[in-house]
């Protein structure tokens, strides 16, 4: 080459370099989606490398994650040729989403059923029957109504592999038994109860509904709780598939059932209008003051997890304690869990789900005193749980499954609008009183079309 | 010549179907594949020399021609198999992060870059007269096309998803516009929005030529004065949603002392603690007050400094000739800084249009009436996945913005007419 190529040469590489360097930094950031397209073609159901590990990706706590993985460890890694390993995603749903387009999920535990189902329809999930699952032999084990919940166009997609009770009252026992009170076992001795609080001049209940964006969903607890025990769980599935009207007189029964609580005098600690604006993870604390500033308090499993926002040293079954919101007509359990789905049909994939609900390993996972994990597989029995409280509440659900009298929370199974109206709904109704029940709930059924 | 393009085919199709074909076994898009593989090709044909030049013919010995023949081989069959290799390394689960990253990056750098190469050369087999016209929109081209990827198919895209139902499946016309504009909740959003782009802008502006003018005075101490107010600046819209929601926090009676510095100061002037954010309408005040206190800083900045610009000719004559302190501040300062308010102000007011993080963290806009069109615009896109309201609102959006930078380069053309 000629000296004055080689000038030419160099000119040329420095009127390149500008433009080149600009765009190499945008390509090198955007340069791998352009395969993506190429390789979405072979899908998740066959998808995913053949390596010796199976990865269960969550969206638990670290100290959850801990519990499960030594469980594993223990119990499953020690016995096969494979690895499993609990995944914990900060974005989960993200992660979700990506890995089982990509067909890199092996499984992953779905908190919604609504979630499940899309899944399902994507074609990103394997169906427990395509892996080789007796449905038969799963709703003995779990009963028919929570694995119907992942069930789409005929087969099953979601296992359930943990529940947690939302249906709780909780107390202060040793305050509760120094004043004489009683656990009630009826709603008429609930309200009775609720009343002599009253009476002796105290105030029977905290409620707190603020939630920032999801202001509300507490309320819609209380609402879920309700319709199940007033209408009873044929009602509560019609309502929660729009078979009935959202302004229905049997969900309207349940909303003034609920009134009843927030608008009596003296029944709601700082009145039911200010509980809108109250966080819902301060609401419990006055239970813990000296004397009681309240006494009640109906919140889902995950709350006793706050009260050492409150006071040092509480004890579970000695300070604090809880008992099954009471049945009214009927008899209902609220609660809400996740289930796990399967998104590589390898064999050590079915091999580690058959061994994840299997009934050691399940009771296992209550062995750890810090886990806040429930088993929906009904033969583990109260016994596997180190917590009593988890025992306890592990009792009622295994009840409510096996009596299909337990029903998933419904606010998660109605369309995002709808749940959201919902959310927005019950704050009207809290803040405006009985008089706005009508308009509250005309709203909501507004939502649905 | 029949020869010669034998042998360009070969060397042109002949990767562009290894490629392919590699790729259909593995189960990748073959077609994608065939088109890198024409580019491997081409590359081929650049490195061996046989693609014929106007200028600057192929000599050397038999070593180079050797040599180039040795490049061509391994671009034809080693480079299909090292991308490819790469393209699944990154993919894969078990590799280090970083030495994923490295790779991808590699790729990216040298493809970018093989790319310009091949394009460069194409450039130089143009007719002389052609060459240096092409170049420039060769070399611009990528970035043309990167830019309409990522801004112009998004704008398109939200218009015609504006038109569909909540998934996108259905048309369904001007519905989505008539909720925009029926909507209780929408209409509020509509007049908060309003509201939020005139009182915001309005005071920042106002405290920030306040404050700009009198730091302007200041024996000493300027600096640390403005650093003070412009500290708020620096903080994510989030985190001061955070902080004033410590401000404004309210506990009802019987649950604990109340922790907020609002209601601390209002409960020691002898009332009752009041749960701020659900006071209609002064709570929409109270948040625009956190855009505000972040906003001034920035304001006072840049006014201080168009300030300090004004000749001090002027103010001097000004004053000889007898002009108090407000008629040079009236007559002469506020005209001479004219451009920077023009510009401060737009960039208010399109921050304003935009905001969403503040009344998002604060408690539930729906009910406390606090709702503005960008938060709306998420509200239905992701909490209530409803595509065809989301992508409406975000068009309302993006109109109400047009006017605005309109004004904008209307008044920046004039100001260039001016120079």
């Amino acid at each position: 080459m000629s000296p004055n190529g080689d000038k030419e040469m160099t000119m040329r590489m420095r009127r390149l370099l500008i433009p080149l360097f600009a765009f190499a930094l945008v390509a090198a950031a955007c340069g791998d989606d352009d395969d993506a397209g190429g390789d979405g073609g072979d899908g998740g159901a066959t998808g995913g490398s053949d390596t010796g590990r199976v990865v269960l990706l969550t969206a638990m706590e670290p100290e959850e994650v801990d519990a499960v993985q030594a469980v594993l460890d223990d119990m499953i890694n020690s016995e096969v040729d494979y690895t499993a390993e609990v995944e914990a995603a900060g974005n989960f749903e993200e992660q979700l989403q990506i890995r089982a387009e990509g067909g890199t999920l092996d499984l992953a535990a779905v908190p919604q059923p609504g979630a499940v189902r899309q899944l399902a329809a994507d074609g990103s999930i394997v169906a427990l029957e395509d892996l080789g699952f007796d449905i038969d032999e799963l709703e003995e084990i779990f009963g028919e109504y929570y694995l119907s919940l992942g069930e789409y166009e005929g087969k099953h997609y979601g296992m359930p592999t943990n529940i947690n009770l939302k249906s709780m009252v909780w107390y202060p026992k040793d305050d509760f038994d120094a004043a004489g009170y009683e656990v009630p076992e009826t709603w008429d001795e609930l309200i009775a109860l609720s009343d002599q609080i009253v009476a002796d001049g105290g105030t029977p209940w905290c409620v707190g509904f603020e939630s920032e964006g999801a202001t509300g969903w507490p309320a819609t607890d209380w609402m879920e709780d309700l319709v199940l025990r007033t209408a009873g769980v044929e009602v509560y599935d019609q309502w929660v598939n729009h078979e009935i009207p959202f302004d229905d007189p049997a969900i309207k029964t349940a909303a003034e059932r609920f009134g009843e609580i927030l608008f009596t005098d003296g029944y709601v600690l700082g009145g039911a209008a200010a509980s809108a604006d109250l966080a819902f993870g301060d609401a419990p604390g006055p239970m813990f003051q000296d004397p009681p500033g309240c006494w009640l308090h109906r919140q889902a499993s995950f709350i006793n997890a706050f009260f050492g926002n409150f006071a040092e040293g509480l004890e579970a079954g000695v300070d604090y304690d809880w008992f099954p919101l009471p049945p009214i007509d009927q008899e209902g359990t609220l609660f809400a869990g996740e289930f796990t789905v399967v998104g590589s049909n390898r064999p050590e994939v079915k091999d580690f789900l058959d061994r994840f609900i299997a009934d050691d390993v399940q009771c296992a996972m209550g062995s750890d005193e810090a886990s806040s994990r429930i088993s929906p597989n009904t033969n583990v029995g109260p016994d596997c749980y180190a917590n009593q409280i988890l025992a306890d509440a592990s009792e009622v659900l295994i009840d409510a499954l096996e009596n299909d009298t337990g029903r998933f929370d419904a606010s998660d199974m109605m369309p995002p609008e709808v749940n959201s109206q919902f959310w927005t709904g019950m704050i009207e109704y809290v803040r405006g009183g009985p008089s706005v029940l009508d308009k509250v709930l005309a709203d909501i059924e507004a939502a649905w079309s | 010549m029949a020869l010669l393009l034998t042998i360009y085919l070969c060397f042109w199709l002949g990767p562009a179907l290894l490629t392919g074909w590699l790729a259909a076994e593995r189960g990748r898009s073959p077609r994608l594949w065939f088109a890198l593989g024409l580019l491997f090709g081409l590359f081929a044909l650049l490195a061996v020399g046989l693609a014929p030049r106007t200028e600057r013919p192929v000599d050397g010995g038999d070593f180079e021609k050797l040599f180039r023949a040795v490049v061509a081989v391994v671009v034809v069959v080693v480079l299909p198999l090292l991308v490819s290799w790469a393209f699944d390394f990154t993919k894969s689960r078990d590799a280090n992060r970083l030495a994923i990253v490295a790779v991808a990056i590699a790729l990216g750098v040298l493809g970018v870059f093989a790319l310009f190469w091949v394009m460069d050369q194409i450039v130089d087999r143009l007719p002389r007269g052609w060459r240096e016209t092409v170049r420039p929109y060769v070399f611009v081209g990528p970035a043309v096309a990167v830019l309409s990827v990522f801004l112009i198919y998004p704008v398109v895209n939200t218009i015609l998803i504006s038109f569909k139902d909540r998934r996108g499946d259905r048309w369904v016309g001007l519905d989505n516009y008539e909720f925009v504009f029926t909507d209780p909740s929408m209409l509020r959003s509509l007049r908060n929005t309003a509201m939020w782009i005139v009182v915001v802008p309005a005071v920042a502006l106002v405290v920030g030529l306040l404050f700009a003018t009198l730091a302007d005075r200041l024996q000493r101490g300027e600096s640390i004065a403005k650093s003070v107010i412009f500290l708020p600046m620096a903080i994510s819209f989030v985190g001061a949603a955070v902080t004033f929601r410590l401000i404004y926090s309210y506990r009802p009676e019987g649950f604990g002392s109340n922790v907020g510095v609002l209601n601390a100061i209002w409960t020691a002037l002898g009332n009752e603690p009041v749960a701020w954010l659900t006071q209609r309408p002064w709570n929409n005040l109270l948040l625009m007050v956190i855009m505000i206190w972040m906003q001034t800083g920035f304001a006072m900045v840049v006014l201080s400094s168009a300030i300090k610009a004004i000749p001090d000719e002027i103010i001097e004559a000004a004053r000889i000739d007898g002009a108090s302190e407000w008629q040079v501040f009236r007559h002469i300062t506020v005209p001479s800084i004219l451009p920077t308010i023009t510009v401060v102000t737009t960039y208010m007011v399109i921050n304003a249009l935009k905001v969403f993080d503040i009344v998002f963290v604060m408690g539930a806009p729906e009910n406390n009436g606090t709702e503005v069109v960008a938060e709306r615009m998420l509200t239905w896109f992701f909490t209530r996945q409803n595509q065809g309201y989301g992508a409406a609102v975000a068009v309302v959006l993006f109109i109400a913005v047009i006017p605005v930078m309109i004004a904008n380069v209307r008044r920046f053309r004039a100001e260039e007419a001016i120079r």
